[in-house]
C-alpha cells in the first residue's frame, strides 16, 4: 500500500514537473482531428493571429497560440528567440501529439529556429508525424552584403515535413532557395508556397495595402488550404 | 551576431521607423558583376558609368524605407547635376508593372534599371531592402549601407563628396 502510494506521488510530481516546463500558451479547443501549434514571431503575437485562431477553432481545428516574447518575458527582438528554453518547447511538441490529434506546427519568422530545434530533438518516430509551416523563416546567422549567407545548424530533421511560406514581397525571396537547401541537408522533406502581393508580418503592418487587411482576415483560410494542399491531415 | 539579426531583421521587415545602420567602410572590394535592363529594354553595366562615383541603391516599391529616401536621393541628383556622380537604383526581383506604377506616381531623373529574376540581388548578397554601394571612379566598393538614409546631408553627403575629391584631376 505504502509502495503505492509512493508511486502515485511521483507520477503526480513528475507530471507536475512535466507541466511546469511546458511554455505558457492560450488554447483554443476545438472537437476536430487536428491541432495547430502557432508560434508568433520575435515580434510578439498580433490580433489577427488571435482571430485567425478562433476561426480555425470554429471550424474544428484546434490551436494552441505561443508568444514566446511573451511567455518568456523577452524583448522582442529576433535573437530572444535564442534564449527560448528548446526542452519547454520539446515537451509542449510532444504534449500536442499526446493529444492523439494530427499536429502541424505554424511558426513564424525567427521562431522557426527553436521550434526547427525543439522538432529536431523529437524521437524519430515522433518527427515523421510532424508537420512544420514556416513563414518567412528566418535562419540567418550571418546576411551581411556582398557575403555568402551563413544559416543556423538546426540539428536533424529527417523524417520532417517542412513547408515554407514565403510572402514575395520580401528581401528574402530571392534567398528561398538557399534556405530550402540548407533545410533539405538537415534531413527535412521541403516545399514552399510564394504568397502573392504580400510582404512579410503583412498581418501586422502600420500601412497594409488593401489586400493585405484583406487576406489577415483570411489567415484560417489560407492555413487550412496550405495544410489541405500539402497533405498535412 | 546579435545586433546584426537585429539590423537585417528590421531590414527585412522594412519598417517604417528604421534607420540606416551607418556607412560600413569597404577596402577597396572589386564589385560584382551588374548585368540589368533598363525600363526601356537597354542593357546597362557597370562600364556604362566608368570613370564616376558611382551610387547604386537596390530598392523595391513595396518597401516603405525605400521610398521614403527616393526623393532625398533624387534631391542629391540635382544639387549634383555636371559633377562625375552616377545615381543607379536597381529595382529588386518586381516586375516592370510595379516599378512603372510607382514611377508613375514618383518622378526619378536618375536611371532605374530592373531585375525581376534577382540574380543582380544575388550576385550583390543584398540580404535587406534599402541597401546601397557607393563605388569609387575605379569601380570598387567603397561603403555599403543597409538601410535608409537621407542622401543630400550629412554623413551620405560627406561619404559622396570624399569619393569624389579622390577621383584625379582630368587632363584638359
Amino acid at each position: 500500500m505504502h509502495f503505492f502510494k509512493l508511486l502515485m506521488f511521483t507520477l503526480w510530481v513528475c507530471a507536475f514537473g512535466a507541466q511546469a516546463g511546458l511554455p505558457d500558451y492560450q488554447a483554443f479547443p476545438a472537437k476536430g482531428e487536428r491541432l495547430l501549434l502557432w508560434v508568433a514571431s520575435e515580434r510578439g503575437r498580433a490580433d489577427p493571429e488571435l482571430q485567425a485562431a478562433r476561426k480555425l477553432a470554429a471550424q474544428g481545428v484546434e490551436v494552441w497560440s505561443l508568444d514566446l516574447v511573451n511567455a518568456y518575458f523577452l524583448p522582442q527582438l529576433p535573437s530572444s528567440m535564442d534564449e527560448v528554453p528548446r526542452q519547454d518547447l520539446v515537451d509542449w511538441l510532444r504534449a500536442a501529439q499526446a493529444s492523439g490529434k494530427q499536429v502541424a506546427v505554424f511558426a513564424v519568422a525567427r521562431a522557426a529556429a527553436p521550434v526547427l530545434q525543439a522538432a529536431a530533438q523529437l524521437d524519430p518516430a515522433q518527427r515523421r508525424r510532424l508537420c512544420v509551416l514556416l513563414m518567412y523563416p528566418n535562419l540567418y546567422t550571418q546576411a551581411e552584403a556582398l557575403a555568402e549567407p551563413d544559416y543556423l545548424d538546426v540539428g536533424a530533421l529527417s523524417g520532417l515535413r517542412v513547408r515554407v511560406l514565403q510572402p514575395r514581397r520580401s528581401a528574402a525571396t530571392p534567398w528561398l532557395p538557399g534556405l530550402l537547401d540548407h533545410l533539405a541537408l538537415h534531413g527535412a522533406s521541403v516545399s514552399r508556397v510564394i504568397l502573392e502581393n504580400l510582404r512579410e508580418g503583412y498581418w501586422a503592418r502600420e500601412t497594409p495595402t488593401e489586400f493585405e487587411v484583406a487576406e489577415s482576415q483570411r489567415m484560417d483560410a489560407m492555413l487550412l488550404r496550405e495544410l489541405n494542399a500539402w497533405g498535412c491531415t | 551576431m546579435k545586433r546584426l539579426l537585429t539590423v537585417v531583421a528590421i531590414s527585412l521587415f522594412c519598417s517604417a521607423a528604421g534607420q540606416a545602420a551607418g556607412f560600413e567602410p569597404r577596402a577597396k572590394t572589386p564589385a560584382p558583376a551588374l548585368q540589368a535592363q533598363d525600363l526601356n529594354g537597354v542593357p546597362r553595366t557597370l562600364a556604362d558609368y566608368r570613370g564616376k562615383v558611382v551610387l547604386l541603391n537596390f530598392w523595391a516599391s513595396w518597401c516603405p524605407p525605400c521610398l521614403r529616401e527616393m526623393p532625398s536621393l533624387e534631391r542629391l541628383r540635382v544639387n549634383m547635376a555636371g559633377r562625375p556622380l552616377a545615381i543607379v537604383a536597381l529595382d529588386s526581383a518586381e516586375t516592370p508593372e510595379d516599378v512603372n506604377a510607382y514611377l508613375a506616381r514618383m518622378k526619378l531623373g536618375f536611371p532605374v534599371l530592373l531585375d525581376p529574376d534577382g540574380s543582380n540581388t544575388q550576385r550583390w548578397k543584398v540580404f535587406a531592402l534599402p541597401t546601397s554601394f557607393l563605388l569609387d571612379a575605379e569601380g570598387r566598393v567603397r561603403y555599403v549601407l543597409t538601410g535608409p538614409t537621407e542622401w543630400d546631408e550629412g554623413e551620405a553627403l560627406r561619404v559622396i563628396e570624399s569619393l569624389l575629391a579622390e577621383r584625379p584631376v582630368q587632363p584638359k
